[in-house]
């Protein structure tokens, strides 16, 4: 109970520091300026006209939105969830809850519950409204947008979870500042493993990969970008082989595997584990 | 065991180490149910790291201690006691009212009870008016008489107050002087975290002084202070006959117009007025005094020399 109590404490702290009026305000601004852009395109050329150019052209539209969406996503991850303990023990506010008969695990994990539930309706509602006016303005639906939007919260948890262990330690800057740094190698290191593979060079990309095993947040973009692409350019990249079809950051030729999902299931599991046995051990 | 019949607090060579510096240095000493209890200790001492260590917040680096006999941190006690830090933050974006029923619903309270105990609470600490409003919008004195509700919450058998009055003006401070009384009737312990030593001298029954991370001196009140040994005699028409008969009391000293005769047993206070009328002089006050808690506090921690009376030999105006 007292982790549902702590879940919900979050949200309504949220909703009360008007986080969540900012965000609805922000969405409907963002998915404002995507209807109207997206108009202006269609109108633009007379090739647009048909269907097929219009569904390429608009997935590229959706894939670059959706880049930028993972980047808001990843930077209001780290600093939502940087502070989240860290905050409360530099103000002290802390100092008041813990006495009470709840187990640190449960305040832990209360607040990445919390977190999550803010950051999945977040993700669901802005990508349900995303995903509709483009299919209102140009009647392009991706082929996978619920598979997306769940690919962009896994992204998301993962960078949460990592941020929350650095607030059981380490001040909220600091650990806001440490998940976005690692979040931005990842993405490097994945942008990296494309040309590695484009240019077969086995021990980048092993490198590489093993950056993407510490913190798994880009095969997750990777599953939302492979989610968001038309059959049709997936079937043509991979006709051209591998290496072309991996050789962009935007052109996914695959699905992440599921034994690199399970992975980053697994790597969330065991960091908020390692965030619930160092608060565990943590002087207050 | 029937579990009143442990020590509301006990503890054993508790010690507490950051790094190299020490912040407890072996903590023993035993707080009985029912008992108002004042630690006493210059800043730094370890008064606050005592208290976090007893509630659980940091573990000790050696020792052992039990709190309402569990041990130290265990929720088994913790869903017993209540705490007023020091530091006393709570969510400003929250109501008053809601703070109290976060916590009433952190501590597994049963939820037909929250309604009345938050509404006890705040009546008990006089926010009844304030309870719709945001913490954010209290004055610090407001906002430590929530923390004070806070603590009060679940009628517990055990009650930490650091600093409780740090931030209130005196209406306040005698409002938590009430608490602590109402809190003592009803059986509940009190450990009373305090550097106001007037406070601590009316509210607790026992006191421990610590220092460096020691105790240095703990006992009751009376026994810390000591009774009062000195009287202090107002006389008017002094002479030397009066100087003479109060030296056979006591070594005699004058200030500010007043003889104070040491070591002066109480029972022996009648035959000295007698003796002073005897020989015609006229007594305008007699006063009994004894040493403050603060006094004792000082010489404890500062050595006898710093603390002793500006003696001179006894001489009338």
């Amino acid at each position: 109970m007292a982790l549902l109590t702590i879940a919900l404490l979050a949200v309504r702290e949220a909703a009360r520091r008007r986080l969540l009026t900012a965000a609805a305000a922000l969405t409907i601004v963002l998915v404002g300026l995507t209807g109207w852009s997206v108009s202006r395109l269609v109108s633009l050329h007379d090739a647009w006209k048909s269907p097929s150019t219009v569904a390429l052209h608009a997935s590229i539209f959706v894939i670059l939105l959706a880049w930028g969406f993972s980047m808001v996503l990843a930077v209001g991850a780290a600093f939502l969830a940087a502070p989240a303990i860290a905050s409360e023990v530099e103000t002290g506010l802390i100092l008041a809850v813990l006495p009470r008969p709840i187990r640190r695990s449960d305040f832990v994990l209360g607040k990445w519950l919390g977190l999550a539930l803010l950051l999945g309706a977040y993700i669901a509602l802005t990508a349900a409204l995303e995903f509709a006016t483009i299919k209102a303005v140009t009647g392009y639906l991706p082929p996978h947008p619920i598979a997306a939007a769940l690919y962009l919260m896994g992204e998301a948890f993962v960078l949460m979870t990592l941020a929350l262990f650095a607030s059981t330690r380490v001040a909220s800057m600091t650990g806001g500042i440490i998940a976005i740094a690692l979040f931005g190698v990842a993405w490097i290191a994945g942008m990296v493993q494309t040309i590695a593979i484009a240019f077969n060079n086995q021990s980048i990309e092993t490198a590489t990969a093993a950056v993407g095993l510490l913190l798994p947040t880009d095969a997750f973009w990777r599953g939302a970008v492979f989610s968001l692409e038309p059959s049709a350019v997936v079937a043509t990249a991979n006709a051209a082989g591998r290496s072309a079809a991996d050789n962009t950051p935007f052109g996914i030729s695959a699905p992440p595997s599921t034994a690199l999902l399970l992975w980053s299931f697994g790597w969330t599991a065991v960091v908020l584990s390692a965030a619930v046995l160092t608060f565990n051990h943590r002087d207050l | 065991m029937n579990p009143q019949a442990t020590p509301a607090i006990e503890t054993f060579e508790l010690v507490k180490r950051y790094g190299d510096a020490v912040a407890l240095a072996g903590l023993t000493m035993a707080v009985s149910r029912g008992e108002v209890f004042g630690f006493l200790g210059p800043n730094g001492a370890g008064k606050t790291t005592a208290v976090k260590l007893l509630l659980g917040l940091a573990s000790a680096s050696s020792g052992s201690g039990w709190v309402l006999g569990e041990d130290l941190g265990a929720r088994a006690a913790r869903r017993r006691i209540g705490y007023l830090p020091e530091l006393f933050r709570y969510q400003d974006w929250l109501s008053a009212r809601e703070v109290l029923a976060l916590h009433c619903a952190l501590s597994d309270m049963p939820t037909a009870r929250r309604a009345a105990e938050v509404e006890h609470a705040l009546d008990t600490v006089g926010l009844a008016r304030r309870a719709d409003d945001r913490v954010g919008t209290f004055s610090k004195g407001m906002q430590q008489r929530l923390g004070l509700g806070v603590a009060l919450l679940g009628t517990p058998e055990l009650v930490f107050l650091d600093e409780p009055t740090s931030a209130l003006d005196p209406v306040g401070r005698h409002d938590v002087r009430e608490i602590i009384g109402a809190l003592k009737r009803r059986g509940a312990t009190v450990f009373l975290n305090s550097h106001l030593l007037t406070e601590v001298e009316h509210v607790c029954d026992r006191v421990a002084m610590i220092d460096r991370g020691r105790i240095v001196r703990i006992g009751s009140v009376t026994s810390l202070i000591g009774v009062a040994t000195e009287l202090r005699v107002r006389v008017a028409d002094t002479s030397p006959q009066v100087d003479a008969s109060l030296r056979r009391y006591g070594r005699v000293s004058f200030h500010d117009g007043w003889y104070v005769i040491h070591g002066i047993a109480q029972d022996r206070v009648p035959a000295l007025v007698a003796d002073i009328v005897a020989v015609g002089a006229r007594v305008h006050a007699v006063e009994p005094h004894h040493a403050t808690l603060e006094e004792r506090f000082l010489q404890i921690l500062r050595g006898p020399s710093n603390g002793a009376a500006d003696d001179r030999s006894a001489g009338g105006p």
